[in-house]
């Protein structure tokens, strides 16, 4: 590895160039007093300098267990992980089924659809539903809701909530106990309290309060979702800068899938549709181009099908692409109402 | 937020210097370039940069609410300006929201005016009769307002109060009318807009309509209005809504379907064929203004006219299910024949319907 | 362009051989003149005569063309991916030595393949497959899914230890900037080379899904120093593939480019680096995938074949 690739400044990286520094072997028998002397500069810069280094190379003692890589994990135990893992229930049964179980922690869904279809209502639906206690088969994590278009409407997340406690003590009705011990979590107002809204007015802010979140998220151990609706309004309303977008964006996903594999929670990006014409003819497509159609794990279109609300999974590195119809009721996001089973798998 | 000074945010001078020796004054130029073009562009290592960016980012942030703390302070402060239109108060959870975009699509002369008058007199009463006791900004595009057929509205629907002297000169005084043309001229209004809003206690915004702005003039039936030149006016719009917690009304009108509208995801393929067909005849109007817009709007009615009934429908809103009310046009302004409503499957919420009445010929 | 051996003594350690001899020299003096101070007087010539042998000896050896053959009969085998349709056009396989790369649109069924391979090479080959994963794409759920359907022939107890065994031979990194990845591929290079005297399992796979996931927010900036990250990444995984006979994968998107045609992203700089590069296409509604070669160190381009991903 060489000197080049050291995530250091450019004039530092001259320097040791200059001084004769090209590769990290070199630097790493060197002393902080012996580095700032040979490139004439502060000992504090020239110990920061050799802090960036990777570990491994500083430290002889390397072959501590017979791990290939550090930090590295077997698929084996992946898998074990991911079997104790629980999902987030959208509400719908059928939804639930082609997602696998429902919306995955450690993995970002992105979910689109026309106007009109149901994004911020499933948006709010999971803010409530990652709340539901362990005793009810639920997290109970807490929800951070990043609002860019101000379309959260806290009385309608009240409904929501109350819907979903509604049917959770009916589900549950022969099981006393479990009524009685969260007796005080399955209020409304409880559900209210463990969403954190930010409601954001510009691209900038929307940068930065998902590279505040990671200390945020420190503090609040709970968090087992981030839903940002939507993701594309600032970026499409005023980054004139398309290739500079790009870049923005990428380094924006990639921020996302780090916060969510490192505090293990879902991460559901909501995102606009916009007309793309191609092979002769005009066509839906979710926004902010091809290049941000990489930047999640998951993607869930929802389309109308004739005058039913349809959910189809278009991109899935685990599931396999299918559809399933929801509707959108007063009580919040349920299996649509003609109740024949519709799932369909392509 | 976003232009704030990054040589105030409490970084290590420095630090703080280099930004600033670089022409990066803002949260915003700063943020607006990926960690790793600051890297090269400021001179610095990735550890400063990290440590510079996430105490800009954490300035910059805005602060966060929990949903009941939310909910207590809509309580506290009120959120909504009743229509008084029962039925519609209902579905819209009390009326129309303040702090977001509120549309209403339909085809000209089906009363959309008309909802505007009286949402204005609505806004301008005192609160003792239920309204917001404040001033009211209506941007009149098409030179559609009618003073007279306000005044008219009042003093049917509010005789009480019309018939007091002076009441219906001061009433009328609360509402400014602004007649503008064209877009540019409009975009600069409205950064004027946003000292007034807070200084002369305006509380509602009204415009009509936003589709002539964009197609100059009546032309709307033509496809394609410059979408883009909308981009910076409806953030604009948005956050004032947002920061002076006011109901923003926007009027959009209605053009025929031209061939390139697309209303399929590739994967749907070609089994819709013949549906499509079918729907091509069954909805031939759509909104002027495009998808991109659609989006942007929190609440969209929908004024339609079928089977010789005239109807609202909420087509989109974040807390109502989809419900269409018959209402007819009176001497009072607009009322609802039916407070219930009735239920509308499907995707029929978002077609515009004008029968009986040929578009083309008025 | 980097070390290639161990530093031998202290006094040399600060030392190392590089491609640019100016710099070399005049660290080589530096370090001279480091001595000098320590009142152990060495003149310049001297002090060159000294790591001048050094030089010579960790430079790679000078190999003839039939040597080359043999390493490469010997030691660079192909690793079939499993899927018919690649191996055959491959003629074999995923060559080990070689940078294969895999450009596709979004669903197109790249990270299918990168899965799969994982499996299957993990299966046959009783080696050890490195996945770096960027997406959070990496499904050990799917890789089940996929060994379940390869060991169909297999009873209940036989089929749960084969599981063991080809998952535990599978190991995921996750990776989400270009230093990360930079040092974790520095880490495995020198991990490897210790491997070779401690005698550990070897990696024969590596797999990095995507790579151009990692590369798009440091590319296109003024400078170049984005584009020279990424030929260095390209440099060292080329470095890892012919030193270690590792067989590396990567995956790379396509982004719209004039006139709407897709092309791959990562452009002209990078095109350079993979000794293979395939394009998947993903017909919309049907599990049949369309390969074709876009790019081969000996094979003609163009070629095309179909493979079925199974669901």
């Amino acid at each position: 590895m060489e000197i080049a690739n050291l995530p250091i400044s450019p004039s530092q990286r001259a320097k040791l160039l200059s001084a004769g520094y090209t590769t990290l072997t070199s630097l790493s028998a060197v002393s902080p007093f012996q580095l700032a002397r040979d490139l004439n500069i502060a000992l504090q810069e020239a110990s920061d300098i050799l802090k960036v280094m990777p570990e491994f190379t500083r430290s002889e003692s390397l072959h501590g267990g017979n791990a290939i890589l550090k930090g590295a994990q077997t698929a084996w135990d992946m898998l074990s992980e991911e079997q104790m893992q629980k999902h987030i229930t959208t509400g719908c049964e059928n939804l639930d089924t082609i997602l696998g179980g429902g919306i995955h922690c450690k993995e970002v869904t992105e979910v689109g659809g026309v106007p009109g279809i149901g994004k911020t209502q499933l948006g709010i639906q999971l803010a409530v539903n990652v709340q539901i206690p362990v005793e009810y088969g639920g997290l109970h994590g807490k929800a951070v809701y990043i609002d860019t278009e101000g379309s959260f409407m806290v009385e309608r997340a009240h409904q929501i909530a109350e819907g979903c406690i509604m049917d959770m003590l009916d589900k549950f009705r022969h099981h006393q106990k479990v009524i009685l011990a969260c007796q005080e979590q399955m209020q409304p107002n409880s559900f209210l309290a463990n969403i954190f809204y930010f409601r954001i007015c510009s691209y900038t802010e929307q940068i930065a309060v998902i590279n505040y979140l990671g200390k945020f998220l420190a503090e609040q151990k709970d968090v087992k979702i981030i839903i940002i609706d939507s993701v594309t309004f600032h970026f499409r309303q005023d980054f004139d800068d398309l290739a500079r977008r790009t870049r923005v964006l990428s380094g924006m996903s990639l921020e996302l899938m780090k916060l969510a594999k490192t505090y293990n929670l879902a991460v559901v990006l909501l995102n606009q549709v916009t007309t793309k014409f191609t092979e002769g003819s005009f066509q839906l497509t979710l926004a902010l181009g091809d290049s941000w159609s990489h930047a999640c794990t998951n993607r869930v279109i929802l389309y109308w099908n004739g005058n039913d609300r349809h959910a189809y999974i278009d991109k899935s590195p685990s599931l396999r692409s299918a559809s399933a119809p929801f509707s959108v009721t007063s009580k919040g996001i349920r299996n649509a109402t003609s109740q024949c089973k519709r799932v369909r798998m392509m | 937020m976003a232009n704030k000074l990054i040589s105030q945010m409490g970084l290590p001078p420095s630090v703080a210097n280099v930004f600033a020796a670089r022409n990066i004054l803002t949260a915003k130029d700063a943020l607006s370039l990926p960690e790793f073009e600051l890297m090269t562009l400021l001179g610095m290592g990735l550890d400063q940069v990290k440590s510079a960016v996430e105490r800009i980012s954490e300035i910059t942030c805005p602060p966060y609410q929990t949903a009941l703390s939310l909910m207590e302070d809509r309580v506290r402060l009120g959120g909504h300006l009743p229509t008084l239109l029962r039925g519609l108060d209902d579905a819209l959870c009390g009326g129309i929201p303040f702090g977001a975009l509120t549309e209403l699509v339909g085809p000209s002369g089906i009363g959309k005016t008309q909802f505007c008058l009286k949402l204005s007199l609505l806004a301008a009463l005192p609160s003792c009769y239920g309204g917001l006791n404040g001033r009211v900004i209506y941007i009149d595009t098409e030179s559609k307002f009618s003073s007279r057929r306000m005044v008219e509205i009042g003093e049917n629907s509010f005789p009480q109060i019309f018939q007091s002297e002076g009441m219906a000169q001061q009433m009328a005084g609360r509402i400014i009318v602004v007649r503008l043309t064209s877009l540019p001229e409009f975009t600069e209004r409205l950064q004027q807009l946003k000292l007034t809003l807070i200084q002369h206690d305006v509380k509602l915004l009204v415009v009509d309509s936003m589709a002539a702005l964009v197609s100059g003039g009546n032309d709307t039936r033509t496809a394609g209005p410059k979408q883009h030149l909308l981009r910076w006016p409806l953030s604009f719009l948005k956050s004032l809504a947002e920061f002076s917690r006011i109901p923003v009304v926007v009027t959009n009108q209605v053009r025929s379907q031209s061939s390139n509208e697309a209303f399929h995801y590739p994967f749907q393929g070609k089994e819709k064929d013949s549906s499509k067909n079918f729907e091509r005849l069954e909805s031939h109007l759509i909104a002027a203004l495009g998808i991109q817009w659609a989006h942007a709007v929190t609440i969209r009615l929908v004024f339609e006219a079928y089977s010789g009934q005239k109807f609202i429908k909420v087509a989109k809103s974040p807390m109502s299910p989809a419900r269409a009310f018959p209402f007819i046009v009176e001497s009072s302004g607009i009322s609802l024949l039916n407070d219930d409503g009735f239920k509308v499957m499907g995707r029929e919420i978002n077609t515009i319907r004008f029968q009986g009445h040929n578009i083309l010929e008025q | 362009m980097a070390e290639f051996n161990e530093p031998r003594s202290k006094a040399t350690a600060s030392v190392s051989s590089s491609g640019n001899p100016t710099s070399f020299l005049s660290r080589a003096s530096k370090c001279a003149k480091t001595l000098e101070e320590g009142n152990r007087s060495l003149s310049d010539d001297a002090g060159f005569a000294q790591v001048q042998p050094m030089m010579e000896d960790w430079h790679q050896p000078w190999l003839n063309g039939v040597e080359l053959l043999e390493d490469s009969n010997r030691n660079k085998h192909f690793l079939p991916t499993g899927y018919e349709g690649i191996d055959v056009l491959l003629g074999g396989g995923l060559c080990e030595g070689q940078l294969t790369e895999i450009v596709g649109s979004s669903s197109s069924g790249k990270t299918q393949v990168c899965l799969y391979s994982a499996a299957h090479v993990a299966d046959k080959h009783f080696g050890v497959v490195m996945f770096l994963d960027t997406c959070n794409s990496f499904s050990p759920k799917r890789i089940a899914c996929m060994v379940d359907q390869l060991s169909s022939s297999f009873s209940g107890e036989a089929k749960e230890r084969r599981l063991k065994r080809i998952m535990s031979n599978i190991f995921c990194h996750s990776i989400f900037d270009i230093f990360a990845l930079l040092d974790v591929l520095h880490q495995l290079e020198f991990n490897l080379k210790h491997q070779v005297t401690s005698g550990h399992t070897k990696i024969c796979l590596l797999i990095i899904d995507s790579i151009s996931s990692l590369l798009t927010p440091v590319l296109g900036g003024k400078g170049s120093e984005g584009r020279l990250l990424m030929v260095s990444a390209g440099i060292i995984l080329k470095k890892l593939a012919n030193e270690h006979n590792v067989s590396v994968l990567v995956t790379n998107h396509m982004v719209g480019g004039e006139g709407g045609i897709l092309k791959p992203a990562l452009g002209e700089s990078w095109k350079s680096i993979p000794h293979v590069r395939l394009q998947l296409t993903h017909d919309q509604g049907s599990n049949i995938c369309n390969v074709s070669i876009l790019k081969h160190t000996f094979m003609a381009s163009g070629r095309t074949t179909k493979f079925v991903i199974h669901g």
